[in-house]
């Protein structure tokens, strides 16, 4: 008795178990975060905070390079990777921290583009920007005969009581120089900012679910998952089409 | 039944082999990229003054009392950024740079505000991820006009823009906010 003819294989049913195969776990958690976030209110998902140290790194959130700071008396004004932090805390303002002094009862932290002028509780005062300063970038920070003066361009300013105006002057005195932050500090600092930068758990599976949080390679393993889905479906409407005739 | 073996193992070892540039391509991707990098700079702070005010003036600043903090925490849910808020005027005209969080980040605004109602409002640094339309004039020209009504509300509704929901907030909040220290000045 012969044997029977070796069944033909199509390419497209090839194509589609495969193709099914390695998108399958794309499509999957796309489905399941799609659904998540349809119900992220109700199921509160923006209460939610991912405080993960690779997750916070994916969000810059986590500071890189070797912080530097200095004390103030008893507080600790630190700069790590563009961030400035006042014992611990993060203070809002932009640049790379140039220095800080303390002016009658307020505390004064300056970095190349931004000066901050905080009460004795730490809450920001007043917030100066390119507007209210001399031209930028700044580059030193100082106080003389109980006037703040910022250095930029070569130049030094001395600024008004209410910081509002400044004029060009003459600074004898060193201006204030950062050290690099001992261990202690350094880990507190470190614990301190993966526990309070974490982010909403709706805003990870978001980005997770769009692909961003992997950078690029997200952004197109997803766009393939969706591709997937669309010849997928072609060739299983091909199969059908053929099974019927 | 050796058949039955073999086959299903070709078939594998043949696709993969047909996939494995594919693979090595995906495996290449994953292992790289970086993640967000959002900030959009619109327009510089004191290009906005000099565009508003036609020069820019001295800068005068608002101390917020006590009870002027409680109507500003009203119109914020919480308090602002700083105490004192910078502000620069001329003839009738006052314009504020005002910044309130997005969703997670900072959003720089500039209103201009006169005779008690908003004339213009740009979108100076947007620094969110999502909900960067809030920045186009088309969504910004709604302000205009805008007045203080009862409850510290626009007298006018600002329409939303789908996925920007907290960000068109944060703009409705300092327009708000705007009017209020144009009242205290």
């Amino acid at each position: 008795m012969s044997e029977p003819p070796p069944r033909r294989r199509r390419p497209a049913r090839l194509w589609h178990r495969w193709l099914g195969l390695a998108a399958a776990l794309p499509l999957l958690w796309l489905s399941l975060s799609g659904i998540l976030l349809n119900h992220a209110e109700s199921i509160g998902l923006n209460d939610r905070q991912v405080s993960a140290a690779w997750i916070l790194k994916r969000y810059h959130q986590l500071p890189g390079g070797d912080p530097r700071g200095l004390r103030i008396g008893d507080r600790k004004v630190a700069s790590w990777d563009g961030l400035t932090f006042l014992d611990h805390e993060l203070v809002e303002i932009p640049g790379e921290l140039i220095g800080a002094v303390a002016l009658r009862d307020e505390l004064v932290i300056a970095t190349d583009e931004r000066v901050a002028i905080l009460d004795g509780s730490g809450a920001m005062v007043l917030d100066l920007d390119e507007l209210s300063l001399p031209p930028l970038p700044l580059e030193a920070i100082g106080v003389e005969s109980g006037r703040l003066f910022l250095s930029a361009g070569g130049s030094h300013y001395r600024f008004s009581d209410d910081f509002l105006s400044f004029e060009k002057g003459t600074f004898s005195r060193s201006s204030v120089a950062l050290q690099p932050l001992a261990a202690d500090d350094l880990q507190e600092l470190r614990t301190a900012i993966q526990t309070r930068r974490a982010m909403p758990l709706s805003r990870v599976i978001l980005d997770a679910h769009s692909g961003k949080l992997f950078g690029w390679p997200g952004w197109l393993l997803t766009d393939l998952a969706a591709l997937s889905v669309i010849v997928l479906t072609l060739l299983g409407l091909r199969l059908l089409k053929r099974r019927a005739s | 039944m050796a058949n039955l073996i073999i086959k299903p193992l070709t078939l594998v070892s043949a696709t993969a082999s047909r996939l494995r540039p594919l693979f090595f391509v995906i495996a290449l991707l994953l292992s790289g990229g970086s993640a967000f990098s959002a900030e959009r700079i619109y327009q510089k702070p004191s290009d906005f003054i000099r565009e508003s005010l036609g020069t820019i003036p001295a800068t005068r600043a608002l101390s917020l009392n006590a009870g002027q903090q409680k109507v500003v925490r009203a119109i914020l849910g919480k308090r602002y950024k700083t105490s004192s808020i910078r502000y620069w005027s001329v003839g009738k005209k006052t314009a504020f740079i005002l910044e309130e969080i997005g969703k997670t980040e900072y959003i720089t605004t500039g209103y201009l505000v006169s005779g008690g109602k908003i004339s213009s409002v740009k979108v100076l640094v947007y620094r969110e991820t999502h909900g960067w339309e809030v920045g186009r004039p088309s969504f910004t020209k709604q302000f205009r006009g805008a007045r203080l009504a009862q409850g510290m509300q626009l007298n006018k509704g600002v329409k939303n823009i789908a996925g920007a929901t907290l960000s068109v907030r944060a703009l409705t909040k300092l327009a708000r906010l705007a009017l209020y220290l144009e009242t205290l000045k």
